[in-house]
C-alpha cells in the first residue's frame, strides 16, 4: 500500500448531488460512519441517501462541495487509511480493526510495547518516538531523570522460607500461584527505603525493573509505595521482559528515544550487560539462607564473566594470558582456592528444611563485609524479634543519585541545546571521587600480572585516581594488603611519610562502594596481620574502561553439569591430600615467618613481597570447607550421577600448570545461580 | 448489551452426591460453573435467573459419574461494536487509558481521546486533562465510551473504545 490515500466515489450510474457533508477535512472516521448525504441529481427521487465509509482512516481532502453535482466516477474525497499505530491484543486501538483478519502490510507496524505492565499493548515505531520525545521534554522541563530500580536485594530482600512470624520489620504477603496453591513471601525492606524513595522521587522518575513475576513485582511495589506516588504503573516484571536473562533488551522499548536520561540501580551488573549508566549497589541480604529468589538463570555465553552470584565482572586479568606468567606460577591456583571457600551455612532460626536446596549465597569476596554487616536477632520481651540491621547503603546511594542529577543538569544548563548522556555523566561523576589521588598498590596485584589489567587498578581508575607502579613525588596513598612489604617499609622511611596515607584495600573498596573519599584514618594498615581482601567485593564494579579484546578472553568450554554445580566436588583424593600437606607446611612455616615479620631484610626481596603468603590463609580455608563439602554432597550426588562422566579434575593443585581457560570465579557463581534456579524450580512445584 | 436467554449446560456429578440433596447439588453446581464465565458467542454470563429443567442423568460407563443436561435462563452481557457503555477507568498511561465495564476490559487509545485532552503524568494519579482544566479523566472516574472493536477469544472478550463522539467522555454524577 504505497499510496496510502484512497479515493471515495459513489457507485452510481447517474450523477449525484451532495446535500451535506457529515465530516470535516482532517477528521478521523471509523468504518461505517456516515460521510455525506446525497440524492439523485435528476430530481425525480428526493430521498436522501447516506454514504458510509468503507474503511477507517483520516479524511485527507474533500473534493466536492455541498450542493455540487458529481458525475459517476468522480472522486468525492480522499481518505487516508488507518495505519494501526496502536495495537492492543492484535486489534487496532484507533479504528478497532481486527488485525488477525487483516493480512495487509499494516499488520506489523506496531511493535514497541511501551507500557511497562501491559505487553499486549504495542505502538508503532513512529508513535513510540513521539511519545519518547514527549517524555524526554517533560523530564527536562521538570528537571528530572529516569531511575530504574531493581527490587530484590537492592531495595528489599524476600524469602519463601518459613521464618518466625514475629520478626520486626518483616512484611508478609501471599501470592496465589496460577492454578497452584500459591506461596507466602516474607519481605524485609532495606533500612531507610522509604526515605530513599522519597528523596529519589524528587529528582527522578522511578520505574521498577525486576525479574520477579508480575504479581510479585506489583505486591512489592504496593508495599513500597501504597499511594502509587513513586512508581505509579511503571512496573516492569519478568512477565514483560523480552529476555529471561537480561533487562537491557527492554530499554529500547521503554525509552525509544535512547536511554541517555536513564540511570539504573541494581545489584547485578550482568542483567544490564554492564551498562555504563548502572550504579552497582551492594546487595542487600537479610535472610541469610536465601539469595535473590528471582535471580535470572546465568547467561550461557557469559557464564565465564560472572563472579559471585551478584554477577560482577571477574577480573579479566585471570582470563587473560599475561606476559610474564610462568608455568609454575602458583598464584592463579591460590586465587582459585580462595574463591571456593564456601560460606558458612547459616540458617535462619526455625527455618524448616523443606526447601532442601539451600544456597550458600554470599560470594566469598563479600563475606567479610557481609559478616561485619550481619543482622543480629535479638528477642525482645514483648515477643517481637528485634533485628539489628546495620545496612546503611541507601544513605550513600541517595547521595550518589543527587550528585549525578546535579552534574547532569549543570551540564545541561551549560549547553542547553543537546541533552547530555548519563552513560557519560555517571562515569564522570564516579571519576571525581578520588580525583587527584595517586595510588600505589602493595601486595594487591600479583607480580605476574600487569598492573593495568588488575581489578584493583580498574576500580581505582574508575574512581579517578592515578595508579603508579612505584613511588613518585605525587603519590598520596599507599594501598597495602599487609605491613612489612618493601613499599610499606619504603614509605615509612620516606621523608613524605606524614603526607602519605597508608591504607588497607578496604579503603579503596569502600570508596568504590560509596562513591566518596572515605576518611583514610578509618582504614589504617595494621602492623600485624594482613588484610584479607585483595580483590574488590563483587559489587564494587567498574565500568570496564578498556575491555580486553574479546579474542583474548577464554571461556569455559565445558558445559558439564557437574562443573556448574560445585567445583569442590571435583577434587580427587590426591588433591585433598595435597591440601593437607600444604596446611601442614604452613603451620611449620608460620612459626618462622611471624618471628621475622619485622625484620628489614625481608623488604629486599621485592618480588616475593609482592606476593604475600596468601596460601597460608587459603589452605586453612580449604581445610575448613572439606567437611561442609561432604554435607552438600548428598544433595547433588544424584544429579552428578546423571552426568555419567567421571568427576572432572576441575582444580589441579599447584603442582600442575595453571590452566588459564578457567576463570576462577566461574564455578562459584554458577553454583550459586544454579542453586537459585533449583530453588525456584522447587517453589514452582508447590 | 444484556440479554435474557435460554442456555444449556451439562453438569458432571460425582456419585458421592447421590442422595436426597441431589437436585440441589446440581443446581448449586450450575451456579458455580456458569456464572462469571464468558463465551465468545453469548458473552459474559452474569446471573442464572431460572433453572427450567434438569434432564435425566446419564451414568458414564466405567466411571460412575452422572451427566445432567440442564436448561436454564441467564442474563448475559454481550458487548457489540458501536455500543455505548459506561465504564470505570482503571489505568491511565501515555498511550491511552484502560477502563472496565463490569467484567469487560476496554482500551481507549490516546488517538481516540478528544485532541484537546492531554496526558499529565506528573499528577498523582496520572490523568488526561483538557487545556482549560475543566475536564479531567483519571483513575476511578466514570466515563461513557463507544465500543469500536471487540476481540473475542474462547475465554474472554476485550474491547477497544473511543471517546470521539457526541456525549461521550466523563460522566458527571
Amino acid at each position: 500500500m504505497a499510496d496510502k490515500t484512497m479515493p471515495i466515489s459513489v457507485p452510481s450510474e447517474k450523477p449525484v448531488k451532495v446535500i451535506k457533508w457529515k465530516v470535516k477535512q482532517g477528521a478521523f472516521v471509523l468504518q461505517g460512519q456516515i460521510l455525506f448525504l446525497y440524492n439523485d441529481s435528476s430530481g425525480s427521487n428526493t430521498d436522501l441517501k447516506k454514504y458510509k465509509a468503507t474503511r477507517a482512516g483520516t479524511i485527507s481532502s474533500l473534493k466536492v462541495k455541498e450542493g455540487d453535482i458529481a458525475e459517476p466516477g468522480t472522486v468525492f474525497a480522499e481518505i487516508e487509511a488507518c495505519q494501526h499505530p496502536t495495537v492492543m491484543k492484535e486489534m487496532c486501538a484507533d479504528c478497532g480493526a481486527d488485525l488477525r483478519a487483516d493480512d495487509g502490510p499494516n499488520r506489523d507496524v506496531a511493535v514497541v510495547p511501551m507500557v511497562h505492565s501491559i505487553p499486549e499493548l504495542k505502538v508503532s515505531e513512529e508513535l513510540a518516538q513521539k511519545l519518547g520525545r514527549d517524555d524526554a521534554d517533560r523530564l527536562l522541563k521538570d528537571k528530572k531523570l529516569v531511575l530504574l530500580v531493581d527490587l530484590d536485594q537492592t531495595l528489599v530482600h524476600t524469602t519463601n522460607d518459613n521464618i518466625p512470624p514475629n520478626l520486626k520489620g518483616v512484611l508478609h504477603f501471599f501470592l496465589r500461584g496460577p492454578g497452584g496453591p500459591g506461596r507466602w513471601c516474607h519481605t524485609r525492606l532495606r533500612p531507610r527505603t522509604k526515605e530513599f524513595l522519597e528523596s529519589a522521587a524528587k529528582n527522578y522518575e522511578l520505574h521498577v525493573c525486576t525479574f520477579g513475576a508480575r504479581q510479585y513485582a506489583h505486591a512489592i511495589a504496593d508495599l513500597l509505595d501504597p499511594e502509587k506516588k513513586f512508581f505509579s504503573h511503571r512496573i516492569l516484571s519478568r512477565d514483560e521482559c523480552f529476555d529471561a536473562r537480561t533487562k537491557a533488551a527492554n530499554l529500547k522499548a521503554l525509552f525509544p528515544c535512547g536511554d541517555n536520561m536513564v540511570c539504573i540501580i541494581d545489584d547485578r551488573e550482568d542483567v544490564w550487560r554492564h551498562a555504563a549508566n548502572l550504579i552497582h549497589v551492594r546487595p542487600y541480604s537479610f535472610f541469610q539462607s536465601t539469595g535473590d529468589i528471582n535471580a535470572p538463570p546465568p547467561l550461557p555465553e557469559e557464564k565465564s564473566k560472572l563472579s559471585g552470584k551478584n554477577g560482577a565482572l571477574v577480573s579479566n586479568t585471570n582470563q587473560m594470558p599475561t606476559l610474564d606468567e610462568e608455568p609454575d606460577q602458583k598464584e592463579i591456583e591460590k586465587e582459585k582456592s580462595k574463591e571456593i571457600k564456601a560460606s558458612d551455612e547459616k540458617t535462619v532460626p526455625e527455618t524448616s528444611e523443606k526447601e532442601s536446596v539451600k544456597e550458600d549465597e554470599q560470594p566469598s569476596e563479600d563475606e567479610r563485609i557481609e559478616e561485619a554487616a550481619e543482622p543480629r536477632w535479638i528477642e525482645t520481651p514483648d515477643g517481637q524479634i528485634e533485628v539489628e540491621d546495620p545496612d546503611d547503603y541507601l544513605i550513600y546511594l541517595e547521595d550518589i543519585l543527587k550528585r549525578i542529577h546535579k552534574h547532569f543538569y549543570d551540564r545541561y544548563e551549560q549547553t542547553k541545546s543537546n541533552i547530555p548522556d548519563l552513560k557519560v555523566i555517571i562515569p564522570e561523576v564516579k571519576s571525581k571521587v578520588l580525583a587527584g589521588a595517586s595510588l600505589v598498590f602493595s601486595g594487591l596485584v600479583p607480580t605476574h600480572q600487569r598492573l593495568e589489567t588488575s581489578r584493583a587498578y580498574q576500580v581505582a581508575r574508575s574512581l579517578g585516581a592515578e595508579v603508579t607502579q612505584d613511588y613518585t613525588q605525587n603519590t598520596t596513598h599507599l594501598v597495602a594488603v599487609r605491613a612489612g612489604t618493601a613499599k610499606v617499609n619504603a614509605s615509612r622511611r620516606s621523608n613524605r611519610a606524614s603526607k602519605l596515607h597508608v591504607v588497607t584495600p578496604e579503603w579503596l573498596w569502600t570508596c568504590a562502594e560509596r562513591w566518596e573519599r572515605v576518611d583514610e584514618r578509618l582504614y589504617p594498615l595494621q602492623r600485624t596481620g594482613q588484610s584479607s581482601s585483595r580483590r574488590p567485593p563483587a559489587h564494587c564494579s567498574s565500568p570496564p574502561p578498556a575491555p580486553p579484546p574479546a579474542a583474548l578472553r577464554r571461556r569455559t568450554p565445558s558445559g558439564r553439569f557437574m562443573d556448574t554445580l560445585n567445583p569442590l566436588l571435583s577434587f580427587s583424593s590426591d588433591d585433598i591430600a595435597d591440601m593437607d600437606r600444604e596446611v601442614e607446611d604452613i603451620f611449620n612455616e608460620s612459626d618462622e615467618s611471624s618471628s621475622d615479620e619485622e625484620s628489614k631484610n625481608r623488604g629486599d626481596d621485592l618480588d616475593d613481597e609482592e606476593n604475600p603468603p596468601e596460601d597460608r590463609l587459603i589452605s586453612v580455608e580449604n581445610e575448613d570447607t572439606e567437611d561442609r563439602l561432604l554435607d552438600t554432597k548428598d544433595d547433588v550426588s544424584s544429579e552428578s550421577d546423571l552426568d555419567g562422566e567421571p568427576r572432572p579434575r576441575k582444580r589441579p593443585r599447584p603442582s600442575t600448570p595453571p590452566s588459564d581457560d578457567e576463570p576462577p570465579d566461574d564455578d562459584d557463581s554458577s553454583w550459586n545461580l544454579m542453586g537459585a534456579a533449583l530453588e525456584r524450580e522447587f517453589l514452582a512445584q508447590d | 448489551m444484556f440479554y435474557h436467554i435460554s442456555l444449556e449446560h451439562e453438569i458432571l456429578l460425582h456419585p458421592r452426591y447421590f442422595g436426597p440433596q441431589l437436585l440441589d447439588t446440581v443446581k448449586q453446581k450450575l451456579y458455580t460453573e456458569v456464572e462469571g464465565t464468558c463465551t465468545g458467542k453469548y458473552g459474559f454470563v452474569i446471573a442464572v435467573t431460572t433453572i427450567d429443567s434438569i434432564g435425566a442423568g446419564l451414568i458414564q460407563p466405567g466411571q460412575g459419574f452422572v451427566v445432567y443436561p440442564v436448561k436454564y435462563k441467564a442474563i448475559v452481557f454481550r458487548p457489540f461494536k458501536g455500543e455505548v457503555l459506561d465504564a470505570i477507568v482503571t489505568q491511565v498511561n501515555k498511550v491511552g487509558m484502560f477502563a472496565q465495564i463490569g467484567p469487560l476490559s476496554c482500551f481507549i487509545s490516546h488517538h481516540s481521546i478528544p485532541a484537546d485532552m492531554e496526558f499529565c503524568p506528573n499528577v498523582n494519579p496520572p490523568c488526561y486533562k483538557s487545556k482549560q482544566e475543566d475536564n479531567v479523566i483519571q483513575e476511578e472516574d466514570v466515563i461513557r465510551l463507544k465500543i469500536v472493536g471487540t476481540r473475542v477469544d474462547a475465554t474472554g472478550i476485550f474491547a477497544i473504545g473511543t471517546l470521539m463522539d457526541d456525549y461521550l467522555g466523563l460522566v458527571t454524577q
